[in-house]
């Protein structure tokens, strides 16, 4: 009966949506009442969808094949972990987790959205209810996740062997929570275009959200980048795979709006740039969710998919990406313009990174659906590979980071960017130190390598270079120093953080793709191999069982160069249920590098062993961690705390009037 | 069993009721002006925004990086942007939500919701948790202590009719006849006799026996052919019996007797009407023979073919439940497992794993 009132809860919740949205978005005028109202039905969609959530893990718990959702990805032999996260490793439980995580938000707008302005406040919870009833439709009438079956089988059909891993408990809420965050700022734009007001205070309350999901899309895409990487096994970390772009478009864009809000935040301008930002980075997350179970792309993360559901979406799409455009398109003339300022400015500055970001989206974009496209209307199949891409973002890229220490250096509205150069003629000069030091220790070649060092260790000393600059570091008795680094704004530090987390990630970029070594061979038990110093011996060879598989596991020592020893078992699984293989990589870090073992195909009497190096990989997702950190620091800043408590000193506004 | 499943019904429509209810109430409530979780005050969250912008501008000038000239400025354009958004708030009042309105609303909500899910749902649909289904709970439970536990109480408790009549079943399950005779005397003595009961005693006698007819056995034959007079099973044994020990002539009558209970359908019938041609031929069987070697021909040619070239699942469950049929496990168990590691997915054999699960046989090769 639990799967049914999870049912009945998941259609209540839509109908209350339905009904909030058409309150929310017609009647958005009439006041407090209805501000009061909307509040608690945001409130009772999250508890109706959890309980409907909890229905369905509860399902998936006991192994109740008479859910049709769980016969078809459960197994009554997987262990707990994979049970749960089963229910959201597949299209129909995904979409519940995507509705989970939207009522979540729009629960949370509720709770800290209690000083918006009431019309404000009617129209973003009326576009929040609006997207929770078109999914919430969506999910039942074209996918319901409580299809029931009368003659339940007796044993699942299991989940996908790939999917059954730590990283499926963590990487979709992750990613979901960042994508859906996003549409809270859709939302506020959608209630700034109807209402007709935008202002700084607008550009304050958007802020924290898109930081809050930008957090969260970070730290998904990281741990899926880390996922496929030990996973998959073929110890890559980023594929530009369709659906890796799908979510890495809305990062850009949401990047991009973090630095155009706070533009439009302290200087009241770029308004109509980044209400279009916050409809573009919602409109990116909804493709990157839905292109994928639309079935239009085919990739890893396809689950079952058919041709009816991916119509429903596609015409959803439109219609809800479409409408945000058209209503752009009449209402953008008539929002008031912003402030003016000079091309060298911090203004400036940012805009210069929205133009690149905005252009690197729009080349993956096109990268991404320019196949498809091209093959639906002429029917020629190209596959557009990662070259295309490391070419066109790596060329986007590298001038974005060239500038990017310059603008926290430059001041707001007019600056001078001679200034702003000698404050970072020391980072200039320590990154070309490092990398001519590096170049000269690792043997000069003919390669982009240096530059790409060179780029990476420039912002990650530049980073720092506004907080030297505060805490006058050298130029001050160390005390003082100390004293002013301890009372600069978070949000300073969070700026340092945030572009300092990029540098390393640059640096863990550079750093493998320059100086990964690869080793394949045969081996047999006894026999040893080297790779980069480290000597790899094959120890032993045996068959184990698992819970719901059997394992080929080799184990391994490896002997470090700096005579450690470590012991690794690497195997190749076969699940018992699907018969599908998959391999696991046996990794070992050293420091911030890892050696990745992966154990190939048994051929007749030997085995294939696959092995890399991969020098300073770790960085790569340091950074991100970092970056997410930042972010965080940025969030307890006092300026952008939810709700922010008045101010113990109260300057009157009128002495300004 | 209508009772437990009315019930469920009845108990989810009280919980959706009460759900849909809950939430229109919290709605009411908050409609009402006094709210349960949510509640908001008049916004003040810009003023504190232009304060902070204003803070920042005397920060700014007090740390000299503008000048008072610039600052002047600044605090000139706060101001006026001030001012604009003051005027565009006062002319923006509307009027309050009527409770008309809500209440209209919420009476959407709760329709929108019961239609729905009178398309949608399966009110009454029970779960059915893995470990709770009775296919499960067969191949799960062991019977040997179950059997062991019972036995214990009813050494305490020998008048325990109910233990009796449990734990009778279950001693010729595990092969323990005598046992099960001595258990079916008992349920005899204590509720008195019946021709299922005298009929049981006496299969469990015959089995002890491994077929042989003993004496004591007929006798409960007769004793529950003469209780009942329209007791097939007994007189079914009766006239196998005595066609067994070559007394034609009585058995041919109890055939008869037994054919004349039938209503036809049975699935002895067949066997009954080849015992009787068998008695009245004085023992020579003509029939049977050709009957059990046409099944058999069957049997074998669906089981080469599927050996050889697989077949589908039906196909396999066919083989599966023939093998069950004749009585021949060990055949049946090999098939199943072919059957299994052709179709390993569980799922996919529904029906397969119950038949064969059910008549005893184990399910290989899916656990490791």
């Amino acid at each position: 009966m639990t799967i049914e009132i999870g049912h009945f809860s998941l259609i209540l919740a839509s109908a209350l949506a339905l009904v909030s949205a058409f309150g929310g978005l017609v009647l958005w005028r009439r006041g407090e009442r209805l501000a009061a109202i909307l509040a608690q039905s945001a409130l009772l969609q999250f508890l109706l969808v959890g309980i409907a959530f909890a229905a369905l893990v509860q399902a998936f718990v006991v192994s109740d094949f008479s859910l049709a959702l769980a016969a078809n990805n459960s197994h009554s032999l997987k262990p707990l972990i994979y049970k749960i996260s089963g229910v959201w490793g597949n299209h129909e439980g995904s979409l519940v987790l995507w509705i989970l995580i939207l009522v979540l938000f729009g629960a949370l707008v509720a709770a800290f959205g209690r000083r918006l302005p009431d019309d404000l406040f009617n129209l973003v919870q009326g576009t929040q209810s609006l997207l929770v009833a078109a999914f919430g439709a969506f999910t039942l009438f074209t996918s319901n996740p409580f299809e029931r079956l009368t003659q339940p089988p007796l044993e699942g059909a299991d989940l996908n062997p790939v999917l059954q891993d730590i990283g499926l408990a963590i990487h979709p809420p992750l990613l979901y929570a960042g994508y859906v965050g996003f549409s809270i700022c859709f939302s506020f734009a959608i209630a700034a275009l109807v209402s007709g007001r935008i202002d700084q205070a607008w550009a304050r309350w958007v802020r924290p959200w898109t930081m809050l999901s930008w957090i969260f899309l970070t730290l998904g895409i990281a741990m899926g980048s880390y996922w496929a990487y030990y996973e998959l096994g073929w110890g890559g970390w980023w594929f530009w795979d369709p659906v890796e772009n799908a979510s890495f478009m809305p990062w850009l864009a949401g990047t991009a709006l973090l630095h155009s809000a706070l533009v439009m935040e302290k200087r009241n301008a770029l308004k109509i740039w980044t209400i279009f930002l916050s409809i573009i980075t919602f409109s990116l997350s909804l493709l990157g969710t839905f292109l994928v179970r639309s079935g239009v792309l085919t990739s890893v993360h396809t689950f079952a998919s058919d041709p009816t559901r991916g119509l429903v979406i596609l015409t959803m799409l439109a219609v809800l990406i479409g409408g945000a455009f058209l209503l752009f398109a009449m209402r953008a003339s008539a929002l008031r313009q912003g402030g003016l300022f000079a091309p060298i400015s911090r203004e400036g500055a940012l805009i210069l990174n929205n133009l690149f970001l905005a252009t690197a989206i729009g080349a993956i974009l096109v990268g991404t659906l320019y196949p498809l496209l091209l093959d639906a209307l002429v029917g020629t199949s190209i596959s557009v590979g990662a070259p295309f891409f490391d070419l066109t973002f790596g060329a986007l890229m590298a001038p974005l980071l060239l500038v990017l220490p310059f603008g926290p250096l430059l001041p707001w509205k007019r600056a001078d960017l001679v200034a702003a150069g000698q404050r970072l003629m020391g980072a200039a000069a320590l990154a070309v130190f490092l990398t001519i030091l590096i170049s000269a220790l690792g043997g000069i070649s003919i390669s982009l390598a240096p530059v790409g060092l060179l780029l990476g260790f420039w912002v990650l000393f530049g980073s720092f270079a506004e907080i030297i600059e505060r805490a006058r570091i050298g130029r001050i008795p160390a005390r003082e120093s100390v004293r002013r680094l301890m009372g600069l704004p978070r949000s300073i530090w969070a700026t340092a953080l945030g572009h300092m987390g990029l540098g390393l990630t640059v640096l863990g970029i550079v750093s493998v793709t320059a100086w990964e070594t690869e080793l394949v061979t045969t081996l047999n038990p006894g026999e040893s191999a080297e790779l980069a110093g480290y000597e790899i011996t094959f120890e032993d060879f045996a068959q184990v069982p698992g819970p719901n598989y059997m394992a080929d596991t080799g184990i391994f020592a490896v002997t470090a160069p700096g005579g450690q020893v470590a012991h690794l078992h690497a195997e190749r699984r076969s699940y018992v249920a699907s018969g599908m293989p998959t391999t696991e990589a046996a990794i070992e870090t050293y420091g911030l590098s890892q050696l990745y073992l992966q154990l190939g195909e048994p051929l007749a009497d030997t085995h294939v062993l696959r092995v890399w190096h991969k020098p300073y990989i770790l960085l790569i997702w340091i950074g991100t961690l970092v970056m997410s950190g930042a972010g965080v620091l940025s969030l307890t800043d006092r300026r952008l705390r939810f709700g922010a408590p008045k101010q113990a000193r109260r300057h009157s506004i009128e002495a300004a009037e | 069993m209508p009772g437990p499943k009315r019930k469920g019904i009845n108990i989810f429509w009280f919980v959706a009721i009460a759900l849909t209810a809950i939430a229109c109430a919290a709605l009411l409530y908050a409609g009402r002006g006094r709210t349960v979780n949510a509640g908001r005050r008049e916004s003040t969250e810009k003023d504190d925004h232009f304060r902070m912008v204003l803070a920042g501008i005397e920060a700014d000038l007090a740390a000299g990086k503008i000048s008072p000239d610039q600052a002047e400025g600044a605090k000139g354009e706060l101001a006026r942007e001030i001012l604009r958004l003051r005027a565009e708030d006062g002319d923006r009042r509307a009027g309050q939500l009527g409770l008309g309105t809500i209440a209209a609303g919420l009476a959407g909500v709760a329709l929108l919701s019961f239609a729905t899910y009178a398309v949608l749902g399966n009110p009454g649909m029970g779960g059915q948790p893995l470990a709770a289904r009775p296919e499960v709970a067969a191949q799960q439970m062991n019977l040997v202590d179950a059997v062991a536990r019972i036995e214990a109480r009813l050494a305490r408790e020998p008048d325990d009719l109910r233990g009796w009549t449990v734990v009778a079943p279950a001693l010729v399950e595990l092969g323990r006849y005598a046992d099960a005779a001595g258990a079916y005397q008992r349920i005899i003595d204590l509720s008195g006799a019946t021709a299922q009961l005298e009929t049981d005693l006496a299969e469990a006698l015959l089995l002890e026996a491994g077929g042989q007819g003993s004496e004591t056995a007929m006798a409960h034959l007769r004793t529950a052919a003469a209780l009942d007079g329209r007791h097939v099973q007994s007189r079914l044994y009766l006239a196998a019996e005595l066609t067994r020990m070559g007394q034609y002539q009585e058995a041919a009558q109890f055939w008869q007797a037994a054919l004349a209970l039938a209503e036809g359908g049975e699935p002895w019938l067949e066997a009954a009407r080849q015992g009787l041609a068998v008695a009245q031929n004085n023992g020579v069987d003509t029939s049977a023979e050709q009957q059990a070697e046409m099944i058999g021909a069957m049997v074998s040619s669906l089981s080469s073919r599927l050996y050889e070239s697989g077949g589908s699942v039906e196909e396999w469950t066919q083989l599966v439940r023939s093998y069950i049929v004749l009585g021949d496990l060990s055949e049946a168990q090999l098939a199943y497992d072919r059957a299994v590691s052709a179709y390993p997915q569980a799922f996919d054999r529904g029906e397969l794993d119950t038949i064969a699960l059910s008549a005893g046989l184990e399910l290989n090769g899916v656990e490791p």
